[in-house]
């Protein structure tokens, strides 16, 4: 009985999954044919015989969005599966970041010091700062283009980048959730055969018991 | 049961895909070419023209071979090609997912995750 009831309850957790790997399908689906849809419509509007396909795929392309696998949270024999944005330029953010911020601070450092004497002085402490700071924050930003859109060209049609939206979210929210339902929907599966075995067990130990004793009292 | 390392270094998402299906999923920002000599690519775009067996090689590349894909994604129609690579395939890394592509929409009947489900229910 309670075998039954442990089934049960992983096949109502089964169903759960089910229906939310059949809801993000149907996300999927819409999604996907929203981007066909956009590529269709970029590839119309292209210049003759221009097609947004292999032809213009940058053969050093690196990957932006990566996965990232860790243990679930419900059942730690599976794993979760996450899609994650890789700043390729994020030190080189960072470290733009940092020198405007230092500058910015110097900057206002000397205006408090100064602030007493003459106002054109002033002026040309913070010019050159800024001369010295131009060329420093220039250097990374001309590194950062990894986008895939500029494979394309520098002025992408609109339903180009509609498309890109598209395939962005496919990629970060439903993919990763699908493959995720799927590895705990094996699980579950593997458990739900578990416990049917583990019942089938239990059900033929207790007829085997049941005809000895009746055995028994045929016998006495 | 699968342990951290298995999946510590899967960091990429494969896809074998019809053109457009491999464009709006590299346009996302998931093709890599790994450095020279070898420049692996994570992508096999599947026309008229491509041979199962090149299919084949593909996924067995993503899936047995290389030891940084994590997820790989697949033309429902193509996988129908190789279906019993994929209906035996039961590693849990990398992951192998049937997504739809524009000529042939998503079929409930072929998903591997479905019929697994039927599969249970006794059907």
């Amino acid at each position: 009985m309670e075998e039954r009831a442990d089934i049960d309850h992983l096949l109502e957790r089964y169903l759960h999954l089910l229906h939310e790997y059949t809801s993000l399908r149907a996300e999927l689906n819409k999604l996907q044919a929203g981007l066909y849809q956009n590529l269709a419509r970029a590839n119309f509007a292209a210049e003759r015989g221009m097609r947004y396909g292999q032809d213009q795929y940058d053969d050093r392309m690196q990957a932006s969005r990566r996965v990232v696998a860790f243990p679930s949270s419900s059942s730690p024999a599976c794993a979760t599966f996450e899609v994650v944005k890789v700043e390729e330029s994020g030190t080189a953010d960072a470290a733009e970041a940092s020198v405007s911020k230092s500058n910015e601070a110097v900057v206002s450092e000397v205006q408090s010091t100064r602030r007493e004497e003459d106002g054109d002085k002033e002026e040309e402490v913070k010019d050159s700062l800024a001369e010295e700071t131009k060329p420093k924050s220039l250097e990374p930003k001309a590194k950062k283009t990894k986008d895939p859109l500029r494979w394309f060209g520098l002025i992408t049609p609109m339903p180009l980048r509609q498309a890109q939206a598209q395939g962005v979210r496919a990629v970060e929210d439903i993919v990763p959730k699908l493959v995720s339902i799927n590895a705990e929907m094996v699980q579950v599966e593997i458990e739900v055969r578990r416990a049917r075995k583990k019942r089938a067990k239990a059900e033929a130990a207790a007829k085997k018991s049941e005809d000895v004793t009746s055995k028994e009292e045929v016998t006495i | 049961m699968a342990s951290t390392a298995d999946y510590k270094d899967r960091q990429f998402l494969a896809v074998i895909g019809d053109e457009d299906s491999v464009t709006g999923l590299l346009l996302a920002g998931i093709g890599h070419v790994t450095d020279p000599p070898d420049s692996q690519k994570n992508f096999l775009v599947v026309d008229n023209k491509t041979e199962t067996s090149a299919i084949e090689a593909a996924f067995d590349s993503f899936t047995e071979q290389r030891k940084d894909i994590g997820i790989v994604l697949i033309n429902q129609h193509i996988a129908d090609k190789i279906r019993h690579r994929i209906d035996t395939y039961t590693a849990a890394f990398p992951t192998v997912l049937e997504i739809p592509s524009k000529e042939h929409p998503y079929d409930p009947e072929k998903d591997s995750v479905l019929r697994r489900v039927r599969r249970l229910f006794g059907e």
